[in-house]
């Protein structure tokens, strides 16, 4: 008996990623992680743990966090991913982004895009967040450089940020 | 006299990172590919100790997609130390690993490698390789493998026993009949990890003329390159590392050697493919972790609070291979345990022990954590004891500002600011209201704990037979700007963005006129890892030299068109002026236009020949060490929560303070310090690697059961005081900083528990098991 290959047929979805209907191919069993990575090339995603144990993967997937080392990437048909790569407007930077740069919310900066769309999700749901909630919003989000610190102060600054563009625009 | 008209040095810039990261950072070496490239994977043994009778890789050959299988026998058997700080060759170390050996001596080290043409593949091939192991009883207590009778983990090394250096000054017997008090002690730390986010990768591609090419998330490139050499037996110039322009953290781990950086490019000699390996995090949490440590430490002292003997001995697990262990137990020795403090007679012993552990490696700090914990740990105990005042008693027991370096009389400690670290930190937090020992009422009890570290290093100038030089290279742009290249490997501390400063300020150029150029291995000069604490002092000078022999070009250059004399020419921010005379002005940009333009100015009656003696790029490099090496001081104060219900312990404050010299980049700073108190936090209180005791399997190898702390596990405010003793031979005053954010906290936070509590716990991780159990709770 030959040896064969066990790798299955590949599955052939659109995916809608920071807006845009994607079309892609890809072995069905692939997490969305892997999916975004390398069948996409949108590399800001990162992986710490591929278990879901250290949030570098965190996009957001109908608005809601999401490790997307733990999600199928067939599961995500026809819901709308946002990913770090989606955040700015060209240019322009999101607050979020801003601040964390501004702050050294980011030093190696590996936990970074993770930490992000975590904080993200936080704000878009809780404009004013108090320090000690955004320390458990982002508890799932493991650093080993900075200490949290100016993490935390990072979105301190952003949530006043978001909130000062909020009232302009209204 | 510390310079205070600086244009950059001391400004808290944004690093030059800090944009490319929030946006997804595609530069980390994780994101690297080739196309073509083909995927590696490891198998590894489920057993700590054995032999390889056979390896079939018939049925993995087979599989559609495997490119190439290696197994022992397909690779150089040449005997190495993966340590990047040392010379491959060097007298001083031990070369005891295989890149794939017929003997396993730790549970997961590789047996064999897979290159398939995807990752699913290459795992299936793994399963389809049959090993037939000889089992060989293992041990994993360091007191064990030194016993009669214990398995023979390297042959012909008796007991297991790697090293045994001591040494001592003066007589410690005498001494200890000297002392009016003696007091002893047993400190023992565990096995933690660095966890550096961003796993282990590499890519290696080979040509068709054999030269190698590898793509690496390592933290030395000329090591890397020098030992990928050294172990597939070619000569430095076939291999060539590329710098990444940033790595997802390091903290010491990846300066050595791992197993796939050599197997990438044996694989990719094979097939001529690009091969790419990339750890899972079970095989970062295995790949090297700090050395755990048993070390007993006894001190006479005298009533008037002096020491009259200190002796100290140290058991070091060094695990299945030597890596650091000789290594690290010295620095522990020296810069850990005993010259920071004075005493008439010292002693020390040291042993390094094999067992059938995971590898050991350099973790921030290399040895001072366990020793900073015993020692630390001990002074609290005597000051208790005694009624002495913590912060006196360590005055009146370390060196001062002008002494000589305990290490090496040459050098003076010319810059020296324990007195107002401590003196400083101690006002900060409070320290003269601390209330006594165990006087906390409630079932939530705090208290607040101090430590200090007196003597550390800011690189290896010094140590025999460690890299310590550094090189650089400066080019001025015809807009003015500057190119700066430098094997130096920012890890994550942002270490581009200080040497950019460095480099700005001896130009005398804006900051954001000045950008870290990456390269590699064959158009940068050397450096030594990043380690040690060693970056800004150390790449830093090398930086400023080059800076300074660009800037010197750039003024010949400039005395020829301005037509005056170089001496009296001076550049600040961009602009070149005759001193005493600022009308008589020319922008750098303009200098170095003319230096660049072909043979011929332009004037106003058409085409002339140029007059400049000078033509070219302006450049400058360096290749140098520093004169010494300096010693930072440092002290810590934290309060605790102890909760004595539950034994949970809660960090509620922090003041660091800490002579560095001269900041370049407050943020950058308080970013180190602030990353620091997260792993010593860890190391105090949680982190401890867990392996089973039959088979010595990783027990701890993923962020659920390997805990680390989390945002919420932090104190709300982490507070630094930074003192800037101007140190004369640093670059514009700077020594170091990095590793002495990790040195102190372990012992600050167990002298913080023993104020809440009244019991003292010799051992890290404090739990909340030791603390209900020394409170006769469990
Ligand atoms: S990579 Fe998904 S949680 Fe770590
Ligand atoms: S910035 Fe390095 S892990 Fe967070």
């Amino acid at each position: 008996m030959g040896i064969t290959a066990t790798v299955p047929g590949k599955v052939h979805i659109t995916l809608k990623v920071n807006g845009e209907e994607m079309e892609v191919s890809f072995a069905p069993y692939k997490t969305l992680l892997e999916v975004l990575r390398e069948d996409l090339g949108l590399t800001g995603t990162k992986h710490g743990c591929e278990l879901g144990e250290c949030g570098a993967c965190a996009v957001l997937v109908d608005g809601a966090p999401l490790l997307s080392c733990l999600t199928l990437a067939i599961e995500c048909e026809g819901r709308a991913i946002e990913t770090i790569e989606g955040l700015a407007n060209g240019p322009e930077l999101h607050p979020l982004q801003e601040a964390f740069a501004d702050l050294g919310g980011s030093q190696c900066g590996y936990c970074t895009p993770g930490a992000i769309m975590t904080a993200k999700a936080l704000l878009d749901n809780e404009p004013e967040p108090s320090s000690q909630r955004i320390k458990e919003a982002m508890a799932g989000n493991l650093c080993r450089c900075t200490g949290y610190q100016q993490i935390v102060e990072s979105v301190e600054k952003a949530a006043g940020c978001c909130r000062h563009a909020e009232r302009v625009k209204a | 006299m510390l310079m205070t008209n600086l244009n950059v040095v001391g400004k808290r810039v944004l690093r030059q990172d800090a944009y490319e990261k929030v946006v997804g950072g595609k530069g980390f070496p994780v994101n690297f590919s080739l196309p073509g490239m083909l995927h590696g994977k490891m198998l590894r043994s489920p057993y700590p100790h054995a032999r390889i009778l056979r390896i079939d890789t018939s049925r993995a050959e087979q599989l559609p997609g495997v490119k190439a299988v290696m197994t022992p026998k397909d690779v150089p058997q040449i005997p190495f130390n993966p340590i990047f700080f040392m010379p491959a060759g060097s007298m001083g170390i031990h070369r005891d690993m295989l890149i794939l050996s017929d003997t396993v001596r730790f549970a997961g080290q590789p047996v064999a490698a897979v290159a398939a043409t995807t990752v699913a593949i290459a795992e299936q091939a793994l399963q389809l390789i049959d090993v037939e192991y000889e089992e060989l009883l293992a041990v994993f207590d360091p007191e064990e493998a030194m016993k009669e009778g214990a398995p023979e983990i390297h042959v012909g090394v008796k007991n297991n026993i790697r090293d045994t250096p001591s040494f001592s000054a003066g007589d410690v017997e005498a001494g200890f009949k000297d002392a009016d008090y003696i007091f002893e002690g047993t400190y023992e730390t565990q096995r933690v990890h660095t966890c550096y986010m961003e796993p282990r990768v590499c890519v290696s591609d080979t040509d068709s003329n054999g030269h190698i090419t590898i793509y690496s998330s390592i933290g030395h490139l000329f090591g890397l390159r020098e030992r990928m050499a050294y172990v597939l037996g070619l000569p430095v110039s076939k291999v060539t590392a590329v710098q990444a322009p940033y790595v997802g953290g390091s903290f010491g781990s990846k300066i050595d050697f791992a197993y796939i950086e050599a197997l990438s490019a044996l694989l990719s000699a094979k097939t001529r493919k690009p091969v790419r390996f990339e750890h899972t995090r079970y095989e970062d949490f295995i790949c090297n972790a700090r050395h755990p440590m048993k070390v007993h430490l006894k001190t006479g002292i005298k009533k008037d609070g002096t020491f009259t003997a200190r002796y100290a001995s140290t058991l070091c697990d060094t695990s299945a291979y030597s890596t650091h262990g000789p290594e690290v137990i010295l620095v522990h020795a020296y810069f850990g345990l005993m010259l920071g403090y004075r005493s008439p007679h010292m002693k020390w012993e040291g042993t390094v022990v094999f067992t059938n552990n995971m590898p050991g490696g350099a973790f921030r700090g290399y040895g001072a954590p366990q020793a900073a914990f015993a020692v630390e740990s001990q002074i609290d105990e005597i000051c208790d004891k005694l009624g002495f005042d913590p912060i006196e008693f360590r005055l009146k027991n370390t060196p001062r500002q002008g002494d000589p370096h305990p290490f090496n009389p040459e050098w003076k400690l010319n810059s020296y600011a324990l007195d107002e670290c401590l003196n400083k930190g101690a006002e900060r937090m409070g320290w003269s209201q601390r209330a006594k020992t165990g006087s906390a009422s409630g079932a939530k009890k705090r208290g607040i704990g101090m430590a200090a570290h007196p003597l550390w290093v800011s690189g290896c100038v010094g140590f025999p037979d460690i890299y310590e030089h550094s090189g650089a290279i400066i080019r001025l742009n015809v807009d003015g700007t500057a190119y700066l290249s430098s094997a130096t490997m920012d890890i994550g501390s942002g270490q581009n963005t200080t040497l950019c400063q460095i480099a700005a300020e001896e130009l005398g150029l804006a900051f954001d006129s000045v950008r870290m150029a990456p390269g590699n291995t064959d158009n940068l000069p050397f450096d030594a890892p990043t380690h040690a604490s060693r970056v800004t002092y150390s790449s830093g000078n090398a930086v400023k030299v080059a800076a300074a022999d660009a800037k010197k070009n750039l003024l010949e250059v400039a005395a020829t068109v301005m037509e005056a004399n170089v001496a009296d020419l001076e550049v600040r921010d961009g602009m070149i002026t005759v001193k005493g005379s600022p009308a008589q002005a020319m922008s750098v940009a303009d200098v170095v236009k003319r230096a660049e333009s072909p043979f011929m100015v332009i004037g106003a009656q058409g085409p002339a020949p140029t007059t400049l003696k000078e033509k070219g790029t302006i450049m400058g490099i360096s290749s140098v060490a520093p004169p010494a090496n300096a010693s930072p001081a440092v002290a810590e104060f934290v309060e605790v929560e102890v909760d004595t219900e539950t034994g949970q312990v809660k960090v509620l404050r922090a003041v660091y303070a800490h002579d560095l010299g001269r900041v370049v980049n407050p943020a950058a700073a308080e970013g180190q310090v602030e990353g620091g108190l997260q792993q010593g936090i860890g190391f105090a209180l949680m982190e401890k690697m867990l392996f089973d005791p039959e088979t010595g399997a990783c027990l701890t190898s993923d962020f659920l059961d390997y805990k680390m702390p989390t945002a919420v596990e932090m104190p709300s405010k982490i507070e630094c005081i930074f003192i800037e003793s101007n140190e004369p031979t640093g670059p514009f005053g700077a020594k170091s900083l990095a590793e002495a954010c990790l040195i102190v906290p372990a012992p600050a936070i167990a002298n913080a528990i023993y104020n809440a509590i009244g019991v003292r716990i010799r051992s890290l991780p404090i739990t909340p098991e030791k603390i209900l159990a020394a409170l006769g709770k469990l």
